[in-house]
């Protein structure tokens, strides 16, 4: 025995010779963990479907170019929106339930102000050229942005704009204050250097179009709603009457009307507020008059907010009835109105209250109760009413999406109609939103027709929707993720600290009444990067490696750069803890499948 | 959590520590933080069984396995024979459980630290003797039920407090820590590893077989333990200056309890009253640490 374990007068001491690695303790696992990636609930709320939770990602880790070029996917004009859309995705955010949303459009408006700075180029994935030609009528967001988008899957696109300089409603409707000229304009020279052309002061006429129908594969008509809507009311037409929306764009192009005295402005939306806003720069006094209640505008709050800050008087529940001049003044005829039940779309619904009407004495009235398509030719076909059914020229067509309407006449050339003309909620981001939903409706009726647009388009949703992704469209990485939407329940807050929301620096109420200077300031690199990282990166991996470190049985492997990591299920017991201490949901737990 | 120079691995996959096992993930983080030259001391535990049954091992390190209660001596034999040798470089940790530290060890633990001994001595502590069926030792809590204290005798003594009885002994360094802070319990490690001296480290590492809690809920229980002020981390230099590391902001210690097995049959009346033994032990360490509540 002791020959045989080579024992002399040593002390024997048995030695491991092998390691435990021979023990495939993955068969012991019933439950099986995996890496998949799922979706953020401030990404769905984003109309123009923008991969937030990963912006907020690149931010934190510096990477500024990335994080402005993963917005340019999705949206051509984060300058824009950064200042002037009303970010629902902030309404959304996850982080509200443990403290406050992440400022997302800070963000967006920090990187592209830091690209514009620093003059950056983007470098962002094209389809190669298809060799098609589709031309767009009005250089407004959705017209920028169908030409954006159309030119990455490969077309050729190019821009009408009646106007001298491009933007539409953007150069024209909407104040300095809130979007300085310069920041559209860089906008618009980054979409130019990508290969869009742009044609200025060139009016499409119903002829026209005819022409750009015959010389262009398709058309996108994106030319707004710019006729104002009349209130027929006596008097309307008379003079000291003007309409909002062309009184911006005098200012836009320079001039400095006249506004001493009292203006009354007609109207509850954000035309109406900007041009009040506009009458107090001006050195004027303006009241806002609306038929219904505070909450029933539909201008975005904060610039309700802002308005009456800047002393913009609101006057509700009256319904002008008649405007009369009386000399260089006007007569406004107003009609008390009352709250009686709810209309369909959930306001309360109004009616005279019965007491006879009020007067009031005011210098000028402007009418801001909103447009409407200029063109009859503008308008998309009608969606089919039950009852009435002409059978279409064209299967599928005319094909009514949520954002544009493909139409085509007896196989001649594809027309969509976008922005304005289609949208139910028209603002900024739906018309970028249209744009983008415009682009792919027509590249997959070119590739694959239209009986194939529907489908094809449900598989590029963003979450449930409707927001759509372009890079899920041209199957980059983000087609990965799952369409779950992480809830804030699924969050592991063990891993966040209560921290406040950034303050955004803002001009103060003197600054802002006596200029156009824009309101909102810059914040610094170091602020945006902080509050980026109060983001829970909901739904995707941000490398914390939490599920490398915990894991008891060391069967997370790590590639390249110690990030892709995967599982080695060899010997994965299934523990889960992976799982539950990701901070953010990127990885899932399932059945083991049985063998 | 960012740990640089961590990527080492001196722990094999394989081994047959239990799904969610906390005193494997403590080993993990101890060899990163000690790094190849070490050798372990490994007295009968769990953690016999995890280092793999002969001739396998799950180690990357020399360890001796030796009897349950000779943590302290063996260690004090292999640090002389290493001595000896002229090699004061390799570290050399004992690595035994509750059992083997608060009571069957506790005697050559004392002996060893009171000489001094150059060495780390790493209780990891599941609260049980777990390997041989979860019977209680004098690191089982108040309240716990164990196959050893069932039914209406769940245990009604407190936890020894181990580290008071280390710190008794005026040893260079003592100190608390948890697998759910590793950024903690590696800089501990680290920081034992260059004293000189006995070194004492308590790591609380929870045991889902044993305590009856799901095996993917092993770290956040354990993060728990610290947030309620039930395992303070704190630590000790030299038996006097006490620091604290981590301030919870006071979470009730029912939501530790709740989720737990081996806890179920507490009524709110004596969760009530742990909660008292809890704020007293916190008190008195805050005491110790010279601040306030
Ligand atoms: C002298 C002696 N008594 C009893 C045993 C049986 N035994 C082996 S491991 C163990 C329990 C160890 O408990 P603990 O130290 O807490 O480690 P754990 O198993 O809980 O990890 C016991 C009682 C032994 N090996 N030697
Ligand atoms: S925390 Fe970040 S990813 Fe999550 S919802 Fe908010 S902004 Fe989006
Ligand atoms: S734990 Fe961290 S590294 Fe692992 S999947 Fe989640 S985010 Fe990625
Ligand atoms: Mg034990």
């Amino acid at each position: 025995m002791e020959a045989e374990l080579g024992l002399k007068k040593n002390l024997y001491m048995p030695r491991t010779s092998v390691t435990t690695e021979s023990n495939k303790t993955g068969s012991w696992r019933f439950l099986r963990p995996r890496y998949e990636e799922k979706t953020s609930p401030c990404s769905t709320a984003c109309p123009a479907g923008e991969d937030i939770a990963r912006i907020e990602m690149l931010i934190t880790q510096g990477a500024f170019k990335e994080a402005w070029e993963t917005i340019l996917r999705e949206n051509p004009l984060p300058g824009v929106c950064g200042r002037v859309c009303y970010h629902p995705c902030e309404g959304n955010c996850n982080r509200r339930e443990f403290d406050t949303s992440i400022a997302v459009h800070t963000m967006e408006r920090f990187l592209a102000d830091t690209a514009a700075r620093n003059e950056t180029k983007p470098v962002l994935e094209r389809l190669p050229p298809k060799g098609k030609g589709v031309a767009i009528i009005g250089s407004g967001p959705a017209g920028l942005a169908a030409a954006w988008f159309l030119n990455m899957l490969g077309y050729d696109s190019e821009i009408f704009e009646a106007m001298p300089e491009a933007g539409g409603l953007l150069r024209w409707g909407i104040p300095a204050y809130r979007l300085p000229a310069a920041v559209l304009s860089n906008e618009i020279a980054r979409i130019e250097n990508q290969g869009v052309r742009i044609r200025l002061s060139e009016t499409v006429s119903a002829s026209r179009f005819e022409e750009l129908k015959t010389s262009y594969d398709a058309v996108f008509l994106g030319c707004g709603y710019w006729r104002n809507i009349a209130l027929n009311i006596p008097g309307e037409s008379g003079s000291g009457v003007e309409d909002g929306l062309s009184f911006l764009k005098q200012l836009r192009q320079g001039a400095k009307p006249d506004v001493r005295g009292v203006s009354a402005v007609i109207g509850g939306g954000n035309t109406a507020i900007d041009v009040a806003r506009s009458i107090i720069r001006l050195g004027g006094r303006a009241v806002i008059v609306y038929r219904r209640r505070r909450e029933d505008m539909p201008a975005f709050d904060e610039e309700i907010i802002s308005a009456l800050e800047e002393g913009v008087e609101l006057r509700e529940l009256l319904a002008p009835v008649q405007i009369a001049a009386q000399g260089s003044d006007c007569i406004l005829t107003l009609q008390q109105m009352k709250v009686e039940g709810r209309d369909r779309d959930g306001r309360g619904r109004i009616a005279a209250d019965g007491t006879s009407p009020v007067e009031i004495s005011v210098q000028r009235v402007f009418v801001a109760t909103g447009a409407a398509a200029a063109e009859t030719w503008h308008e998309p076909p009608p969606a089919e009413t039950a009852g009435h059914h002409t059978a279409p020229l064209t299967p599928h067509l005319p094909l009514h999406l949520s954002h544009c309407t493909l139409h085509q006449e007896q196989q001649g050339t594809p027309i969509i109609y976008g922005g304005d003309l289609t949208n139910t909620s028209k603002n900024v981001t739906q018309a970028i939103a249209s744009g983008k939903q415009a682009a792919m409706a027509l590249d997959t009726f070119f590739q694959s027709g239209a009986g194939t647009i529907r489908e094809r388009l449900s598989g590029c949703l963003v979450g449930e929707g409707p927001s759509l992704s372009m890079e899920i469209y041209m199957h980059g990485p983000r087609k990965e993720r799952k369409t779950h939407i992480v809830s804030h329940q699924e969050i592991n807050t063990d891993y966040f600290q209560f921290e406040p929301r950034v303050i955004q620096p803002r001009l103060l109420i003197e600054e802002r009444t006596s200029s156009f200077d824009e309101i909102e300031l810059k914040i610094s690199a170091n602020t945006a990067m902080r509050e980026a990282g109060r983001c829970f990166n909901c739904g995707i991996c941000n490398d914390c490696d939490n599920c490398y470190l915990f894991c008891p049985d060391v069967c997370i492997l790590r590639g390249r750069d110690m990030t892709e990591r995967h599982i080695d299920y060899d010997y994965c017991k299934g523990c889960g803890l992976c799982v539950v201490e990701c901070p953010r949901n990127a990885m899932t737990l399932g059945e083991e499948e049985k063998l | 959590m960012q740990l640089d120079a961590l990527d080492k691995e001196l722990m094999c996959s394989g081994h047959v520590g239990c799904p969610g096992c906390g005193a494997t993930i403590a080993m993990r983080f101890v060899l990163k933080a000690l790094g190849e030259k070490t050798v372990m001391v490994l007295p009968a535990c769990c953690w016999s069984v995890i280092a793999g049954p002969f001739p396998q091992s799950s180690l990357k390190i020399p360890v001796i396995h030796t009897a349950f209660e000779t943590g302290g001596a063996t260690a004090s034999g292999v640090r002389a024979a290493l001595d000896m040798k002229g090699d004061t470089e390799t570290t050399v940790i004992t690595w035994a459980g509750d059992g083997g530290t608060f009571d069957i060890g506790f005697q050559a633990l004392s002996g060893a630290v009171e000489r001094n001994e150059d060495f780390i001595y790493a209780c990891y502590d599941n609260e049980a003797y777990m390997n041989t069926g979860i019977q209680r030792s004098s690191s089982t809590p108040y309240g716990a039920w164990t196959t050893t204290t069932t039914g209406a005798d769940w245990k009604k003594l407190r936890k020894k407090n181990i580290v008071e009885a280390l710190v008794a002994h005026r040893i260079p360094y003592a100190a608390t820590a948890n697998i759910a802070f590793p950024e903690d319990l590696i800089r501990k490690v680290k920081k034992a590893k260059a004293i000189r001296g006995s070194k004492f480290l308590h790591i609380y590492a929870s045991c889902p077989t044993g305590w009856r809690i799901p095996s993917e809920m092993s770290i956040k229980i354990a993060r728990m333990a610290v947030q309620t002020n039930i395992f303070p981390l704190y630590e000790v230099e030299n038996g006097v200056n006490y620091t604290i590391n981590y301030k919870p902001k006071e979470y009730l210690v029912r939501e530790y309890f709740k989720l737990q097995g081996r806890f179920r049959h507490l009524k709110d009346t004596d969760l009530d009253q742990i909660q008292e033994m809890v704020n007293e032990d916190w008190g008195l360490l805050l005491r110790k640490a010279g601040e306030h509540a």
